[in-house]
């Protein structure tokens, strides 16, 4: 081996390195089959020194069983393959002395598409965020709606005063405990770690923070609204309905959503529909069983403003199921899409059966048929059943992306700045995790200035997980950036980029750089 | 292991009657202020097809280039100004052939063959650093660009594609 060495190393520069000719399979190439052998050829005799095959879970499988004749190394097949992307990557020794090294990619069936990703979940912590979100709606929607009901449409009646006002202290209960469960839940932390002053600053960092704030301060108002001055209660349950309003529309998915200016509006309207419509529920429900002197009226009150209310609840519902569901299919394949669908027949059923009671039920009891009275009573105590498992569907969203966010974070792409003294490239590679990728180059010299490549070759090489370069040239679309669109990144992890810039005919640089691609 | 260690062997066998890849200079060393007659070896084509043309630039302190015509081959020149004046029997030259063109021939990848000028090494260049000449290569559509120059404290080995380079002796 030595001799052999020797040997080589003395014919020295004249002797020179060995290049790829051909391929089987072709470098890129989508099969049905994995083939029962590989082969490359090169334009000289060549000996292997490492042969690797990555699977598409990352693995290296070294290849061993190899025949040589004349150019071509022939590699056998050692294992039945998964369907995916695989890499085959060698480094062969030429007459020279000096080894060079290279990857295909094949695909068997399909690219490989990113593996999911899942972590552990903390159930008692979720559990706790689960029933601080319900309680909270309870005390929002319930409450500070009721205290709104009860100044507005009750005229004198006191039924379900309170019901409201536990609903309110119930919200001011969970208000800042869902502060805290925020905290823990931001940092990870498990529920034993509660007391920690960090936790509650993290919680009231995140935008979830302003949501309690507000949320506090409108159930203050209704509070004041129930129990002040009578002249000042109608102007309290008003700020404190519209303060459910802003609390809501201060943080959570559907906030979050662009085009911002009209998903906050939207989350506004939605949050102040559903309290004007909850909160009169039990109030009104009670005042009719009690038979209160003004229930009547109260009935008529209710009855005349539902309508709109309930027009504008559904209407600013269904933009922002729209924008944060994008794809019918999504309703189905995200756990987002099934809470909405689990929600919506709710709503069905919650709907047919406010509607009976308006177009139906109402007259009759406006007319005073005790009856009729009785079983809208009931119905109404069925509505506030619907509408708190309503709550409790809408408190899981809490804990599913919906498809809009699930997609931005996939498709977010990883970009990497490569700052050399002769050229500077700008390179993001979309989506920026494994699977089929397209990638971007913006090149320019060493200053800043525009450099007109005249070819630009992107050479992604693994070196920790036997990963050869692999090398793609680059087109120029009109846009002036340099593209590769043929690309698949087989495995996650820190890749090498080199970019080779040839500035003139006789003049290349070649700059690189580490980018890590997510999985 | 031992079909590695047999593959090396069957190497040794090959080894060294291997054909040459690269694009080389048959004289790799030249002293400065001198007549180099250099000698461009074209060992192969573009991984495995027929060579069609062999472009070579003409360094900064290389004048008084000549090339040889070849038979099949249509040879044409590039001239252009030169960064400085040099002199040359007396005489200030300050521009001259930049690049050298063999084109509309026919190598293919089985056979050899060299492309040959003539050209004045200046003295005032550094003797004992390397000279380089890049040189594209191109067979129909593909091309291979020996142009590769090391960087300061890269070995030239580790280049793909390194361009042909001669070593500068101090002036005779």
């Amino acid at each position: 081996m030595v001799m052999v060495l020797i040997v080589m190393a003395s014919t020295g520069q004249a002797l020179a390195h060995a290049a790829l000719i051909k391929t089987d399979p072709v470098d890129g190439a989508v099969m049905a089959q994995a083939p029962a052998r590989f082969s490359l050829t090169f334009s000289e005799p060549v000996s292997p020194l490492v042969l690797t095959l990555g699977t598409p879970d990352g693995t290296p499988v070294a290849l061993t069983s190899f025949r040589l004749s004349d150019q071509t190394v022939e590699i056998d097949n050692p294992r039945l393959l998964k369907s995916g992307t695989h890499v085959l990557s060698w480094r062969v020794i030429s007459a020279d002395g000096h080894p060079v090294g290279g990857s295909l990619l094949f695909s068997i069936g399909a690219p490989s598409e990113p593996p999911a990703v899942s972590e552990a979940i903390d159930w008692p912590l979720r559990s706790a965020i689960w029933i601080g979100k319900v309680l909270l709606y309870a005390g929002l929607f319930l409450g500070i709606g009721g205290a709104f009901t009860l100044a507005w449409l009750a005229g004198d009646g006191r039924a379900g005063r309170r019901f409201v006002a536990g609903a309110i202290l119930c919200g001011l209960v969970a208000a800042p405990l869902s502060l805290g469960f925020q905290g823990l839940d931001a940092l990870g932390a498990p529920l034993s770690h509660l007391a920690q002053p960090v936790i509650w600053r993290t919680g009231l960092g995140t935008s979830f923070g302003w949501t309690v704030l507000i949320a506090l301060i409108a159930l203050g108002l209704g509070l004041l609204s129930l129990a002040g001055p009578r002249v000042a209660a109608r102007p309290f349950a008003l700020a404190g309905l519209a303060s459910v309003g802003v609390a809501l529309a201060a943080s959570g998915h559907a906030s979050a959503a662009e085009p911002q200016w009209l998903t906050r509006p939207l989350v506004f309207v939605h949050g102040v529909g559903i309290a004007f419509w909850a909160g009169a529920l039990v109030p009104l429900g009670l005042a009719l069983k009690r038979q209160e002197p003004g229930a009547v009226k109260f009935l008529r009150r209710f009855s005349w403003a539902i309508l709109p209310v309930v027009a504008l609840l559904a209407a600013a519902g269904m933009v922002l199921a729209v924008i944060q569901v994008q794809t019918p299919s999504a309703l189905i394949d995200t756990a987002y899409g099934r809470l909405l669908l689990l929600k919506l027949g709710l709503l069905v059923f919650l709907f047919t059966l406010a509607a009976l009671n308006r177009w139906k039920l109402t007259a009759l009891a406006e007319a005073g048929a005790t009856e009729v009275q009785r079983r809208l009573t009931r119905s109404v105590g069925v509505e506030v059943l619907i509408v708190l498992a309503i709550f409790g569907v809408a408190s899981g969203w809490r804990f599913t992306p919906p498809p809009r966010a699930l997609s931005l974070a996939a498709a977010e792409p990883v970009s990497v700045h490569i700052h050399a003294l002769q050229a500077i490239a700008d390179l993001s590679i979309t989506p920026g995790h494994a699977g089929p990728v397209a990638a971007s180059m913006i090149i320019m010299t060493g200053d800043f200035g525009p450099l007109d490549a005249k070819e630009v070759t992107l050479v992604l090489s693994k070196p920790d997980s036997g990963i050869e370069p692999l090398k793609r040239a680059a087109t120029k679309p009109s846009d002036g950036s340099w593209h590769v669109d043929n690309l698949i990144v087989p495995v996650p992890g820190r890749w090498m980029v080199r970019i080779d810039i040839l500035v003139s005919d006789f003049e290349m640089v070649k700059i690189e750089a580490p980018i890590d691609i997510r999985p | 292991m031992n079909k590695y260690l047999l593959a090396a062997g069957a190497f040794l066998v090959l080894g060294t009657n291997a054909a040459f890849a690269h694009i080389t200079l048959e004289t790799q060393e030249a002293a400065v202020g001198s007549t180099y007659k250099a000698v461009l070896r074209v060992p192969h084509g573009c991984d495995g097809k027929t060579t069609t043309a062999v472009r070579v630039q003409i360094p900064e302190g290389v004048i008084a280039v000549k090339p040889m015509p070849k038979p099949g081959w249509t040879l044409q020149t590039k001239k252009g100004k030169y960064e400085k004046s040099y002199q040359l029997y007396g005489q200030a030259v300050a521009d001259g052939v930049k690049e050298v063109d063999w084109s509309g021939g026919n190598l293919p990848d089985e056979f050899y063959d060299e492309f040959v000028f003539r050209a004045t090494l200046k003295a005032d260049l550094p003797a004992g650093q390397k000279l380089y000449i890049p040189v594209v290569q191109e067979c129909g559509d593909a091309a291979v660009r020996w142009i590769e120059i090391p960087a300061a404290g890269q070995d030239e080995d580790a280049l793909e594609n390194p361009a042909p380079g001669i070593k500068l002796k101090p002036k005779k």
